[in-house]
């Protein structure tokens, strides 16, 4: 698809799927399947190709689990200096469910199988679109429940293994490991 | 109405309430012990790999209610209330005062002398740290000397610090691993650090020092007892002598039902904010002002040090996330010439990745996915970023306050605390002056080596506060001796932060700690 055709049929689109006012009719506790295998679509754009589709899947399905770990109403972390009382929100599971349909339907709108078959800059439009729809302006330092795409994208780039993915090493950031380890500059990653 | 008899009463279950009373325990053995505790025991040593796990994943808060909702101050720096206190998640950092701490009077001109000799209080440092099995390495400047060696060897520098060490030391400042109470090899019933990296926030393998594994050492084999979810809300004078006859408490299971302690010696050990707060609160016919109050200095003089801190880039290659939680320390700085305006603070260093953490968006706004981030990402991790940090040595005025305030009430109907810290004139004076010379060394350090500062800030907060109970020889201008015990009432004790006079401009667990274990000393003669 010509990038013209999409920005042509966004406005249109967005009225269709209005990102920034998905309604949440189903309310699904968990993923449903439809959901999760456009969440398994939309990751191999999300998350690096160089990590290899087998990393890529295990992510997907680890994020998957952690969204069925969520608790909601437990109490965070208080912070020091200034502490606060707060709480975790609602189940991110109906805004992700919403926000992926929503994906897939923007896809199919113009003329993909699947999100996956657009061309990157299509994807990247859409995407943008997506969560510009949010609040979200920066990748939070973990899955934050605002928005399906970018908590993929947390959940995988601030884990312990995407740090040792970028530096090439193994410094297992959150790996329980003997002190003597440290020491020395960490050996590289194959 | 129930009635606790007991010998000793300890008034809060933190840090100092721990070494206390196991101090106490060892030095009286068969004297009865009870500790009060507004909060819970939260002892399950074994879910902590799991509340991290949970910690990391979810943000959610690694100690399960340890905080009452409605006990809470305004200017507190954490929400914990609960057996073992605000240690439970400290970082472990150990560091000692110096002598100009005690002396800033009449080395300076400045704020108070403390009433203790620099030797005598040196011992007690030797001693908390055995206690809490500090690892460190002695100072490089012999005005730190040591009557004792440390415990443990320093926690070994990682490579990351080991550069910036190299980094820092082309400025000439001496830099040394920070001391801390972390086991290097298990000891006394906790684990040895296996790099969690998460000591501020919880330790599954309880190599960071934490009171709660001394409380459960102690009540389990019933050497004290261990009251929690217990509100000491009121000291009760005696009706004919200037002593304790009572702490009344209330649980949180029970209302309705006052809980009466007597004995013969009370201690509050409550920390930098309750301990006042408790004194102010216990106001009466007889003791207008709150117990311990007829200075009208209880809940003054609130005490901390400010901070600021810097970002460096560095040339030289590390690793972030290798022991983010450990540190370096100059001390070069603890000292200050008479004849040179006066500045004191510590400089800390750790490893960082500010600025070179993974993003969404690229400088130009646009999103980056896969690869592209990666790429953008790894693109941004040639050299280092290099965290700074200096405590400064600032003093409280008479005005720098924990009051009562009115519109915040607990279950109870007892006003909380509001603690509304404020400097004396002499440190309001030197303020822009103090930032000058410490963004001055950050500068220098980052000239020495081809660095750059690339930002500055401020803290908004006092770090590591105390005082509210200021120690003293005068009765008229302090609330209690250098034991802690109270100028009013020879059997009324207050231990650890709320006695300093002044903050210092390092952390001050271990001074805390130190000064308790000789208060238990006096209090363990006078039973």
């Amino acid at each position: 698809m010509q990038r013209r055709t999409l920005l042509q049929w966004l406005p249109g689109a967005s009225a269709a799927v209005p990102f920034n006012r998905v309604r949440l009719w189903a309310q699904p506790r968990e993923l449903t399947p439809e959901s999760m295998a456009v969440l398994r679509d939309v990751a191999s754009t999300v998350l690096p190709a160089s990590i290899g589709a087998e990393r890529a899947n295990a992510t997907v399905e680890r994020f998957i689990a952690w969204t069925r770990g969520y608790r909601e109403g437990v109490p965070t972390a208080h912070g020091y200096g200034h502490p606060r009382l707060q709480k975790t929100g609602p189940s991110p599971v109906p805004l992700y469910v919403a926000q992926l349909t929503g994906l897939d339907a923007a896809a199919r709108a113009l003329g993909a199988a699947k999100f996956s078959a657009l061309d990157l800059e299509a994807r990247r439009t859409i995407l943008d679109t997506s969560i510009a729809a949010t609040a979200v302006r920066t990748l939070p330092p973990r899955p934050a429940g605002q928005h399906v795409a970018v908590d993929l994208m947390a959940f995988y780039f601030r884990s312990s293994e995407a740090n040792d993915d970028c530096y090439r090493a193994l410094i297992q950031r959150e790996v329980c490991r003997p002190i003597e380890i440290t020491v020395r500059r960490p050996a590289p990653k194959a | 109405m129930p009635v606790h008899e007991t010998d000793i009463c300890v008034i809060g279950g933190g840090i100092t309430s721990a070494m206390l009373a196991q101090k106490l325990a060892e030095l009286r053995p068969g004297v009865h012990i009870t500790v009060v505790e507004a909060g819970r025991s939260i002892f399950d040593a074994q879910n902590r790999g799991r509340y991290r796990e949970r910690a990391l994943a979810y943000n959610e808060h690694p100690w399960p209610d340890d905080y009452i909702e409605d006990q809470q101050g305004s200017g507190t720096i954490s929400m914990t209330m609960a057996v073992g206190g605000l240690a439970l998640h400290w970082g472990g950092a150990c560091n000692r005062f110096s002598e100009e701490d005690l002396r800033l009077k009449s080395m300076f001109g400045l704020a108070m002398d403390w009433p203790i000799a620099w030797a005598e209080l040196e011992r007690y440092y030797g001693e908390a740290e055995r206690r809490l099995n500090v690892s460190g390495e002695p100072s490089p400047h012999p005005e730190d000397r040591r009557s004792t060696p440390y415990p443990q060897p320093p926690i070994p520098l990682s490579y990351n610090l080991q550069t910036l060490k190299a980094w820092a030391e082309r400025s000439g400042l001496k830099f040394s691993p920070l001391p801390m109470a972390r086991n290097l090899s298990p000891f006394d019933g906790r684990g040895s650090c296996c790099v969690y990296d998460t000591c501020g926030e919880v330790c599954p393998s309880g190599a960071r020092y934490s009171p709660d594994y001394t409380f459960r050492q102690l009540a389990e084999p019933k050497k004290i007892l261990l009251h929690d979810r217990t509100l000491v809300r009121r000291l009760v004078l005696d009706e004919k002598r200037s002593t304790i006859a009572a702490a009344q408490a209330w649980h949180q299971d029970r209302p309705g039902e006052r809980i009466d302690y007597r004995a013969k010696v009370f201690v509050v050990a409550s920390g930098y904010c309750w301990s006042s707060h408790l004194l102010l609160l216990s106001a009466s016919d007889r003791a207008p002002n709150g117990v311990a109050n007829r200075s009208g200095l209880v809940g003054r003089y609130m005490n901390g040090h400010s901070f600021i801190q810097a970002i460096a880039n560095i040339d030289d290659q590390t690793f972030p996330g290798q022991n983010m939680t450990h540190s370096l320390i100059s001390r070069e700085y603890f000292r200050c010439r008479a004849d040179r305006p006066f500045v004191r603070h510590d400089t800390r260093v750790w490893e960082s990745s500010a600025g070179r953490d993974a993003r969404l968006r690229n400088a130009d706004g646009r999103l980056l996915l896969g690869d592209e981030l990666m790429e953008d990402w790894r693109s941004r991790t040639k050299g280092s970023s290099v965290r700074l940090r200096a405590y400064v040595d600032v003093h409280p005025s008479a005005d720098s306050r924990l009051t009562l305030d009115p519109s915040k009430k607990n279950r109870y109907g007892d006003p909380m605390p509001k603690i509304e810290h404020r400097f004396d004139e002499a440190t309001q004076a030197r303020e822009a002056a103090n930032k000058e010379h410490v963004l001055g060394v950050f500068q220098a350090m980052a000239k020495a080596s081809n660095g750059r500062i690339v930002s500055t800030s401020e803290g908004d907060y006092l770090d590591h506060p105390g005082g509210g109970c200021r120690m003293g020889t005068d009765p008229a201008t302090s609330v209690v001796d250098s034991f802690g015990r109270t100028h009013d009432h020879e059997n009324l004790f207050v231990v650890g932060a709320p006695t300093t006079p002044t903050g210092g401009c390092t952390n001050g667990t271990l001074t805390f700690v130190a000064l308790t274990l000789r208060s238990a000393e006096a209090i363990a003669r006078g039973i």
